[in-house]
């Protein structure tokens, strides 16, 4: 890196306060990590990276536009990169278009889709680093059936019931899967239904969903404590079925609450930490850097968007600052062109969509697309088996315990 | 001249002789080898020495039976002998090498018993020879599927063709509207004969040319039997008979499009030889394979017929007497196309009991199941999806741009102009929108007391938001008062989605909305 070189101002809106800041403190070390090991190597064509981080609190709409403008309008930055923020929905697209600069963000919402394709002159420079919630909903439909027709477990009917949080991304996943659940040979007996949250309380619902005997139970809601009180409560009187919750049950506050109770249970992610040699290798440096209390597996997605980035930049021939939009045309056009192979697998965006398309949901191929990943919960002390797609499965299903063996 | 100068001229003659590409051989009276050039023993291809002056001819015929360098008609031993037979005789005959080539053999009788014999290359002839007649085949291939098609458009076009032209005339002079409308009814069942035979003619066209290239997918049996359903189940029920599709959950990979049109083809069949009860389709696992069968209640095909009837034109001589609307190419397009992707296309049937027609697919790997949805978006998979929306907007223009909004989102518009025409969307029997979207400024009456209006005729408390492009303080309160959300025009489009949201969903985060939602 040349002495003297200005630095890239990189911006990253990340909820520091409020209910998701755990999430918020991993995605901040994963920009911070993958900065670091990019000026170690000698910057943006020899321009050093600055992450300049706005806290997005309980990451509302207002709360997340105003952090996007102090970034633009107070630090200039080229570009913004970081995990994802629940409330904004799409608004804070509106002041990143005006500047013209790039934004990589793990919302994982359908709507980017729509608002990318409905102006993309407009909003040529955001892209989604993962896939849309909608695939959630396609690709459980897929598992559920894979592990029916290879015969890894024999489910007690074709009846589903389908719980879902009263978020846009739980009723975007819940109406997916009900659209093309019979196509697979499944019926949706109960559901979508919508129940408002943030609530511990499921007794009612779990109630209905024991009517109709299901052989798959979904609940779609995401927050991790809400869900480990579900499976809770639905352990009370468990029932012939496959229990699915929706990515939150991944947390590890979800074991801590849910204990044994919890073994058995099915998560999946559009965006994940492989197990792979390239992903334990990136484990040990961010537990070396940050301590073995940190959370590799949500650092994980702004470290891969940014490395893209950066890459991207350095084949349009640099980043460009708020207003120098025929500069970051060229960074988007590298960014849409260039496949990248992190520690998530492959990020792929889709010509139209600018978000990644996901494997095997989209992608038929493991080298086109981001792996949607299923995990069980199978040991509260270890961590949760891997157990699809291939090639990336480390294990294999496991009848849960309160399914009686046939 | 000298015998050294004849000794020469016989030198020159023989090299002279080697040069030619034509082998060329002298035998003399007493059938032995009196001379041969290098290209007649080079087309032997023997060990050297084993053709030499003075070599018997029988010999010379062993060698060539044994050396299996000419492709010799029957066995060696007849040929031999009856070579030995023709010494002498003016014959010529082609035979086919062993590396490909072709050459022509060639004896004259020459003086004092003996005969000469010419071996000709004729590999590059035959060759052109054989281009040209697979050229003439081809030719003759086309000519036929025109003549094919002529055949059939004056059996089978022709009578449809009539039809329609008396019904023309009729129609033209007819007074009555109701005979009328039964006329052109007929011309439309006319007219729609005459598209299936020319559409089976095309798809026999396409065939005979080669121009079907398969495109061979994974996806879901169930969304073919879903398109099959939608087209043949208007056929059915004008027949009286039943149609049914037993739901599949399988994954199966072949060609969707040719799939279907097998599919199509055996149940336009089965719709067209069933009088009474009905058609099943179904699918029964057959190892890793998928059978999947059309079950009828037909007239059955007794087993003469079993076989033919896959063949081009061929109709059951009964069925062409009672049924004139088939052209007997349906079963040919779904034999071929079963041949095109190598799913065996089967049939069982009793005479007076029905028939099973099956064909057998590859079974497909769930994971790569293809949805065949070319964009995801929020119109086929939003949080709005299917939810009817009551909008109230007496500008023409704003809106249609509200309702192209909403229903990118996938919602279900019911676009009013004014209060009459929203009373309308709510009346007699509908069931009632979730929300309400109405403009304030209407031409009658504020859009606060039509809300109120439909709530009444709902009988129930729909949620509403009020929209106005009027920030007079007067009005906002208005609004307020009346305890419904203002959006203030021109309406941006991610608060109006987070009010509708909150509205719809979550009503414990609209109940208390700040007066203008943030965004």
């Amino acid at each position: 890196m040349s002495e003297g070189a200005s630095p890239i101002p990189i911006g990253s809106m990340v909820p520091l306060t409020g209910p998701s800041a755990a999430d918020g403190a991993e995605f901040r070390k994963g920009i911070v990590l993958a900065v670091e090991e990019i000026n170690a190597r000698g910057g943006l064509l020899g321009r050093p990276l600055k992450p300049v981080f706005a806290d997005t609190g309980s990451q509302s709409a207002e709360e997340v536009v105003a952090a996007t403008r102090r970034l633009i309008e107070t630090h200039g930055v080229h570009a913004v990169i970081n995990g994802y923020n629940i409330g904004p929905q799409n608004s804070e697209y509106e002041p990143i278009a005006d500047a013209g600069i790039i934004y990589i963000h793990h919302n994982t919402l359908l709507q980017h889709h729509d608002t990318v394709t409905s102006d993309p002159e407009r909003y040529f420079g955001c892209f989604m680093g993962d896939p849309a919630d909608y695939w959630y909903g396609q690709g459980f439909i897929k598992f559920i059936s894979w592990l029916r027709d290879s015969g890894q477990w024999r489910p007690s009917s074709d009846r589903m019931a389908i719980v879902s949080g009263s978020k846009p991304y739980s009723i975007v996943i819940a109406n997916a899967m009900a659209s093309v659940a019979s196509q697979f040979g499944w019926r949706v007996a109960l559901g979508p239904r919508i129940v408002e949250t943030p609530t511990t309380d499921w007794r009612e619902v779990l109630g209905e969903v024991r009517a109709v005997d299901p052989a798959v139970v979904v609940n779609t809601h995401f927050y991790a404590g809400d869900l480990a009180h579900f499976q809770l409560q639905f352990m009370e009187k468990p029932i012939d079925a496959i229990v699915y919750l929706q990515y939150g049950a991944m947390h590890q506050s979800f074991i801590d609450i849910a204990q044994d109770k919890g073994v058995g249970v099915i998560v999946s992610t559009v965006i994940g930490l492989l197990r792979d040699e390239m992903g334990q290798r990136f484990a040990r440096r961010y537990f070396a850097r940050f301590g073995d209390g940190s959370t590799p597996q949500v650092g994980c997605q702004p470290y891969s968007a940014m490395h893209h980035y950066a890459i991207a930049a350095s084949i349009a021939g640099g980043s460009g600052a708020p207003g120098d939009v025929a500069q970051n045309r060229k960074v988007a056009h590298a960014l849409r062109n260039t496949i990248y192979r992190g520690v998530v697998g492959i990020i792929r965006y889709h010509a139209d969509w600018q978000a990644a398309v996901p494997y095997p949901d989209l992608a038929h191929d493991p080298s086109l697309g981001m792996p949607h990943l299923f995990y069980q919960v199978r040991d509260v002390r270890r961590d949760l088996a891997l157990i699809a797609p291939e090639p990336y499965n480390t294990e294999t299903f496991a009848s849960p315990p309160w399914i009686k063996p046939r | 001249m000298t015998d050294r100068g004849a000794d020469d001229l016989l030198g020159t003659i023989r090299t002279g002789l080697d040069a030619i590409p034509a082998g060329v051989a002298v035998w003399s009276g007493e059938r032995r080898l009196a001379y041969c050039n290098r290209a007649f023993r080079e087309a032997l291809n023997p060990a050297p020495g084993a053709i030499h002056d003075g070599m018997a001819f029988l010999d010379f015929l062993r060698l060539v039976g044994r050396s299996n360098e000419w492709i010799l008609p029957g066995g060696a031993d007849e040929w031999v002998a009856a070579e030995e037979g023709d010494f002498g005789v003016d014959k010529s005959h082609e035979i086919g090498l062993a590396d490909g080539r072709t050459v022509e053999v060639v004896q004259r009788a020459i003086a004092a018993g003996g005969m000469v014999t010419t071996v000709n290359d004729v590999t590059a002839v035959k060759r052109s020879e054989g281009a040209l007649r697979r050229a003439k085949e081809a030719a003759e291939a086309t000519d036929e599927a025109k003549s094919r098609f002529l055949r059939a458009a004056n059996h089978d076009l022709r009578q449809p063709l009539a039809t329609l032209k008396i019904l023309i005339y009729g129609c033209m002079s007819e007074q009555d509207p109701e005979h009328r409308a039964d006329m052109l009814h007929a011309m439309d069942i006319a007219a729609s004969v005459m598209e299936d035979l020319l559409g089976a003619l095309l798809q026999i066209g396409q065939l005979d040319a080669g121009r079907i290239q398969p495109r061979v997918t994974t996806f879901q049996l169930a969304q073919v039997f879903e398109r099959l359903a939608i087209q043949f189940r208007h056929q059915a029920q004008e027949k009286g008979l039943t149609l049914r599709f037993v739901s599949s959950r399988s994954t199966v990979t072949t060609d969707r499009a040719l799939l279907e049109r097998i599919l199509s083809n055996l149940l336009a069949n089965a719709i067209r030889y069933t009088e009474l009860g009905g058609i099943v389709v179904g699918c029964r696992r057959a190892g890793r394979a998928l059978r999947i069968e059309v079950t009828d209640t037909g007239r059955g095909i007794a087993s003469e017929h079993q076989e033919r009837i896959f063949d081009e034109f061929y109709r059951i001589p009964d069925n062409a007497r009672r049924q004139k609307t088939g052209l007997g190419l349906g079963l040919n397009i779904v034999r071929r196309l079963g041949d095109l992707l190598g799913h065996p296309v089967t049939l069982r049937s009793v005479p007076g009991r029905g028939s099973v027609f099956a064909v057998t697919v590859p079974v497909g790997n769930v994971w790569l199941s293809d949805m065949g949805e070319p964009e995801i978006s929020e119109t086929i998979g939003g949080e709005f999806v299917g939810i009817r929306v009551l909008l109230i907007e007496d500008d023409d223009v704003l809106r249609q741009t509200m309702k192209q909004l909403l229903e990118r989102w996938g919602i279900e518009v019911l676009a009013a102009a004014d209060e009459a025409a929203a009373l309308r969307e709510v009346g007699a029997g509908r069931p009632p929108p979730r929300l309400i979207i109405a403009d304030y400024t209407l031409k009658q009456r504020t859009g606060v007391a039509i809300v109120a209006a439909i709530r009444r005729a709902a009988g129930i408390a729909i949620p509403a938001i009020v929209v106005t492009a009027d920030t007079e303080p007067r009005v906002v309160a208005h609004v307020r008062e009346a305890g419904l959300p203002i959006l203030i025009k021109p309406v941006s489009p991610p608060r109006l989605r987070v009010l509708m949201h909150n509205l719809l969903f979550e009503p414990r985060l609209a109940a208390a909305p700040p007066a203008n939602p943030p965004l």
